[in-house]
């Protein structure tokens, strides 16, 4: 009677949302499980830094990271719970004021950016600093499946099912070079790609992108020895562990000598300031260092199935549009997922992506946090069981 | 159902996005994870120990934690090296990057603290990929500490010191070359301190500890393991440094009086257990500072042309007083050596005491064109055998050696530690003694069949006095030793014992014989003979090394640098002495050896005149130290110096029955009935019959008085021109002729101003034409 009513209700943003059904308690546990896995490593794998840091901004306090990380964990799981009770339509109608909100945040970044390392990917908000970059996948994940939505049956020609959603991504990924922000632009693309694909593009399209990426890729590897560098790091990072290959033979040795049950919570010894960035984007081989293999199987195993349960919600979404975001958020999660570990294993050559949870980073937690509450607010629309 | 709505329901998703979704869901969910436990279990499992290991590797630190050097005593455990704590200095200049501290008041600080040059510092300052690097060693407490009040003061972290140890030698050069030096890294470099290294230096232990990459400790510590080092064995060596001091003393005045050219050495060895008493090797060097070098080789090296000039000059300054010529330098020993050959006679009963040499100033030898000179070519004429020794005569001696015979002659060689026979009859031959010291040179002897051939008897007969032949002059004093302790070969040693930390005993030398060489009678007959060569004082050629109330025998050689003649034409000597005392039982034997003596000195170039007075110097103030008591008699006794009675407040008469007494004469000054003052002052010891100076009723004057120059005068000419400015002498010698014996040194440089009373000691020699020679 409950989901019948809620059905009916559909998707409406009006005041029949309390007669919406609950979300989906497991999801919402596996993220609230994740989340403290990660304030607590954060607190583990940042208090060497902050500690040895004391003419920085930590002032030598060693809960410095952590602290901030718990107070936006807080916050987050608030956005999330709000984002959860407010209806999929409210999604869907604000999904391109979004997105060009996003745009506009996205051209002011190397405008008014706050520049870090030899890029401009932030903007400063009172005290703090927002990646626009975080924000756009989100928008391009709720403005591809409205416009899929839309586009429905043409979306296998090029001009309805390629045009648009190629057009979004390049004045995106145009705007992210001039940050620059190599791996954003590729998670973009990455998820823009999977929404037309969930969309129904033709699977010749992406044959082709592939191919055209790989193509793309050799030119680069030719031509610019940055590029081949890299690659020949991630081939053979003891030829430079002290230069380029430093990070990733360091965040090796990190995981490596966790071995099968780790070295125990809070005793890496790789977290004394050898391991670079050992708090945000190698946060998983302190992890692995700390736990060993038995914990990080576990910590990927939740991942698991919490990206399983994202499909489930979005398999049995009853509207499309609730369908395309719950699979895009929870791809986009997979893919961060996936990326982040790779590059910290040098599955893949390095670049810099967060995990999802435990990286440091408040508003980029925030946001993460809110994406798994337009999942939740998906679910609540779902019967639990087929008629 | 929903049109009323603004955005109209996009209806449930298709089959075909329920496809790929399921697709994807696979893909992300399942296949994605999959790979990366792979990965982890590749990475985690597989290759954890080698990763682990890498990973230990770079966050272990080793700390050497040091083990204290051990301490070097001598004999009388007086220290004769010690360790003490010091700093190093060094930047972190990655830290210095990390915490943006001022590089130029970083480097113009330390260079002014530490003298060192700012450009220097600034560079080393600059190197931010390093966490260390040196900028002084060993810093002296005071230095220090001006460093750490800097660091302290501005709170620079880059700036850094660490402890390390320093090695002090109070006694500066006293016995150098035997405690040798250790290297900036604690290495011995030379002497005891390099043959001892390792029992000295002890083990060091070392802590391994898990460390952040800066190199400071981890917040808690994990991972710590710590083997204890073990500190050095204290070593006690023979040395005795106050006959260590005497023997430099005195080697160092005869470098001096006689302008010695090229260095000289000097050995004292206790007779009956081959322990090395005193070693020296002169030009020395201080220990505390041993690269620097003498101011002469200073100035040649300042005066070279290239820096490589210079710093090959230098090396060699450094190398050259480094070297101890006890041991390392060869020579032919000359007339010293005649003691062993007498030595084998007797034993071999080829000679007895009674036999008669005829001299007649030279001897033909089988195998030689032209005959062998006696020193005196004039010839000894006849004499018994004690005279032969007496009189160092060459053609006696070169009887002697035929008597003997050269197979005889060569296996006594082997026996008295010269050379070591191998099956090779045509190899030339060598040995060292095995001295526990670094450095031993070995002796150079011809061939078997070349010594021993019967158709040339000329390599025997320069050997029975001491030529054609290198030995070091360790290893002579060893050998005669064994000639005079009752016959017994001892091996030489300089350390004795080595303690515990505790100060337990760990180790302890005992005196090794070698070998019993010759009987003990036979070594009597020796003993005697040679007393007789220093207490003679009408025949003995050594007689200048005598010391009034002391038996001392001992032989002199005067040994010509053959080699050298042979390349330059000029002549060259090396004169040595070989002293023992007391000559009925010997207990102390003194070697010295005077490397070219300049011509220019005014003392006959010779053993007899240049470096037995020495030995005898040495001998009269090593024998009190030792405790032997002095005997006097005869006509010594009669000439002894006396020690100045106190006559203040006496009357007139008194003092002048006690001086009668004390055989002085006496000068008066004054008129009073009372003494008031006197020279010299009660208890100076100076010679019998000296005029000393009574005040009655006046005062001496203040005034100084310059030291005339006494050489060449004869004892009382000396005495007396001395006592006429109430300047006092005083000698060891023994005064058998006070008009003939004359002064060959004065302790007293001529020139130096002096007050009243001073007392200046003499050497006196007998200079009598039967003296002059090379011997």
């Amino acid at each position: 009677m409950r989901y019948e009513s809620a059905r009916l209700a559909g998707f409406s943003a009006s005041a029949e949302e309390n007669r919406r059904g609950g979300f989906d308690s497991g999801f919402f546990l596996l993220v609230l499980l994740l989340l403290s896995m990660g304030v607590v490593m954060v607190l583990s794998s940042s208090y060497a830094r902050a500690y040895y840091d004391p003419g920085g901004i930590t002032g030598g306090n060693a809960a410095y990271y952590f602290v901030r990380q718990l107070i936006f964990a807080a916050l987050g799981v608030g956005a999330m719970l709000l984002a959860s009770r407010l209806p999929m339509g409210l999604y869907r109608r604000w999904a391109f004021p979004f997105l060009a909100l996003t745009l506009v945040l996205l051209m002011l970044v190397p405008l008014i950016g706050v520049k870090a390392n030899g890029s401009r990917r932030w903007l400063g908000v009172g005290g703090l600093t927002v990646q626009p970059s975080e924000l756009a996948k989100l928008a391009v994940i709720l403005a591809f499946s409205h416009m899929i939505c839309r586009i429905r049956g043409r979306m296998r020609s090029f001009r309805w099912g390629i045009l648009p959603f190629g057009g979004v991504l390049a004045v995106i990924v145009g705007l992210l070079v001039l940050e620059p922000h190599f791996s954003a632009s590729i998670i973009i693309i990455a998820i823009g790609g999977v929404m037309m694909f969930l969309g129904g593009a033709g699977l010749g399209w992406f044959i082709a992108a592939v191919g055209a990426a790989g193509g793309a890729l050799a030119v680069l590897l030719a031509f610019f020895p940055y590029a081949s560098s890299r690659i020949s790091t991630w081939l053979d990072p003891f030829s430079s562990s002290s230069d380029e290959g430093y990070q990733i033979v360091q965040s090796l040795y990190s995981i490596g000598s966790g071995g099968l049950s780790g070295l125990g919570l809070g005793r890496s010894r790789q977290k004394f300031l050898y391991l670079p960035e050992e708090h945000n984007d190698f946060i998983f081989s302190v992890v692995c260092e700390e736990l060993g293999f038995i914990g990080a199987a576990l910590i990927l195993a939740l991942f698991a199935l919490l990206i399983l349960r994202g499909y489930w919600i979005a398999l049995h979404c009853r509207d499309r549009f609730s369908f395309l975001v719950c699979a895009g958020v929870t791809t986009l999660l997979a893919v961060q997922v996936f990326l982040n570990v790779a590059v910290v294993t040098n599955l893949v050559p390095c670049t810099g992506i967060s995990l999802p949870f435990f990286s440091y980073g408040g508003t980029a937690l925030l946001i993460q946090l809110g994406e798994m509450g337009i999942i939740l607010s998906a679910s609540r629309d779902i019967l639990e069981r087929r008629e | 159902m929903a049109e009323k709505h603004e955005q109209p329901p996009a209806g449930a998703p298709n089959r075909q996005m329920l496809r790929r979704a399921l697709f994807l869901m696979f893909l992300c969910g399942v296949a994605a994870f999959a790979a990366l436990l792979a990965r982890l279990w590749k990475l985690q499992i597989v290759d954890h120990e080698k990763y682990e290991q890498m990973a230990i590797e770079q966050q272990l630190r080793e700390a050497p934690t040091s083990a204290a050097r051990g301490v070097i005593y001598d004999a009388n455990m007086e220290p004769l090296a010690v360790s003490a704590s010091v700093d190093n200095v060094y930047l972190s200049p990655a830290e210095i990057e990390m915490y943006g501290e001022d590089k130029e008041l970083i480097a113009r600080k330390l260079s002014e603290l530490l003298e060192l040059d700012y450009e220097e510092v600034l560079e080393k300052a600059s190197r931010s990929g390093s966490w260390y690097v040196t900028v002084a060693r060993k810093l002296e407490r005071e230095q220090a500490d001006l460093v750490r009040e800097f660091k302290n003061e501005y709170g620079l972290r880059g700036v850094r010191l660490e402890t390390d140890v320093k090695r002090y030698y109070p006694n500066s050069s006293l016995a150098c070359h035997v405690i040798g030096f250790v290297g900036t890294d604690n290495y011995g470099l030379e002497g005891i301190e390099a043959q001892y290294d390792s029992a000295l230096a002890g083990s060091t232990g070392r802590t391994l500890r898990a460390t952040n990459a800066f190199g400071t400790d981890l917040l808690f510590s994990q991972f710590e393991e710590y083997v204890p080092g073990e500190d050095g064995f204290d070593i006690v060596t023979t040395l005795d440094s106050g006959i260590q001091f005497f023997i430099e003393k005195h080697l160092k005045q005869a470098v001096e009086d006689y302008d010695i050219l090229n260095g000289a050495g000097a050995i004292a060895m206790d007779v009956n257990t081959g322990a090395i008493l005193a070693m020296a090797s002169l030009g020395n060097y201080d220990l505390n500072d041993f690269l620097a070098v003498s101011p002469e080789a200073q100035a040649a090296v300042d005066a070279a042309e290239t820096p490589e000039e210079a710093q090959a000059l230098l090396s060699a300054a450094q190398a050259r007083q480094w070297r101890n010529k006890a041991l390392s330098d060869t020579y032919e020993p000359g007339s010293t050596f005649k003691i062993i050959t007498l030595s084998m006679a007797l034993e071999e009963n080829a000679v007895s005491p009674s036999d008669t040499f005829y001299c007649g100033g030279s001897v033909n030898v089988l195998g030689r064109t032209s005959p062998i000179r006696c020193w005196k070519t004039q010839g000894h004429g006849s004499q018994n055998l004690t005279q032969a020794v007496q009189h160092s005569c060459n053609a006696a001696f070169v009887n002697i050696g035929q008597r003997v015979g050269a197979e005889t002659f060569y296996r006594y060689c082997e026996a008295f530690g010269f050379l070591n026979l191998t099956e090779d009859p045509d190899e030339n031959l060598s040995a060292v003694t095995g001295i526990d010291l670094a450095g031993e040179s070995g002796s150079i002897w011809w061939s078997r069949n070349t010594f021993c051939s019967p158709k040339n008897l000329s390599q025997l007969a320069a050997a029975s006095f001491g030529q054609t032949f290198t030995i070091t002059p360790l290893q002579l004093i060893t050998a005669v030793s064994a000639c005079v302790n009752g016959g017994k070969l001892m091996q030489p040693y300089v350390v004795s014992q080595m303690l515990n930390p505790d100060g337990s005993l760990a180790y302890e030398r005992k005196p090794t014989v070698v070998r019993q060489v010759i009987s003990p009678e036979t070594s009597a007959q020796v003993r005697s003979m040679l007393e007789q060569v220093v207490g003679d004082p009408n025949e003995g050629t050594g007689r200048n090394a005598a010391v009034a109330g002391y038996r001392i025998g001992g032989k002199t050689g005067t040994s010509e640098k053959v080699s050298l003649e042979a390349q330059t034409g000029e002549k060259e000597y090396i004169v040595s002495f070989i002293g023992f005392a007391p000559a009925d039982d010997p207990k102390i034997a003194v070697l010295i050896f005077l490397d070219t003596p300049s011509n220019e000195s005014g003392i006959y170039v010779s053993g007899g005149q240049m470096a037995a007075p020495v030995v005898g110097r040495m001998m009269a103030d090593i024998l009190p130290y030792l405790g032997v008591e002095p005997s006097l008699s005869g006509e010594a006794a009669e000439n002894m110096d006396v020690p100045m009675p106190d006559l203040k407040d006496l009357s007139r008469a008194e003092a002048a029955n006690r001086l009668e007494k004390a055989k002085l004469r006496v000068r008066t000054i004054g008129s009073g009935e009372r003494v008031t003052a006197q020279l010299p002052a009660p208890g100076t010891v100076i010679a019998a019959g000296t005029e000393v100076i009574l005040y009655l009723g006046a005062e001496p004057s203040a005034d100084r008085e310059q030291v005339p120059d006494l050489t060449g005068m004869s004892y009382r000419e000396a005495r007396d021109a001395l006592s006429y400015y109430g300047i006092y002498i005083q000698t060891a010698s023994p005064v058998t002729d006070a008009e003939g014996q004359t002064v060959s040194s004065q302790s007293i440089a001529a020139g130096t101003a002096v007050d009243h009373g001073a007392v200046v000691e003499v050497t006196l020699i007998s200079s009598d034409g039967s003296m002059l020679g090379r011997y």
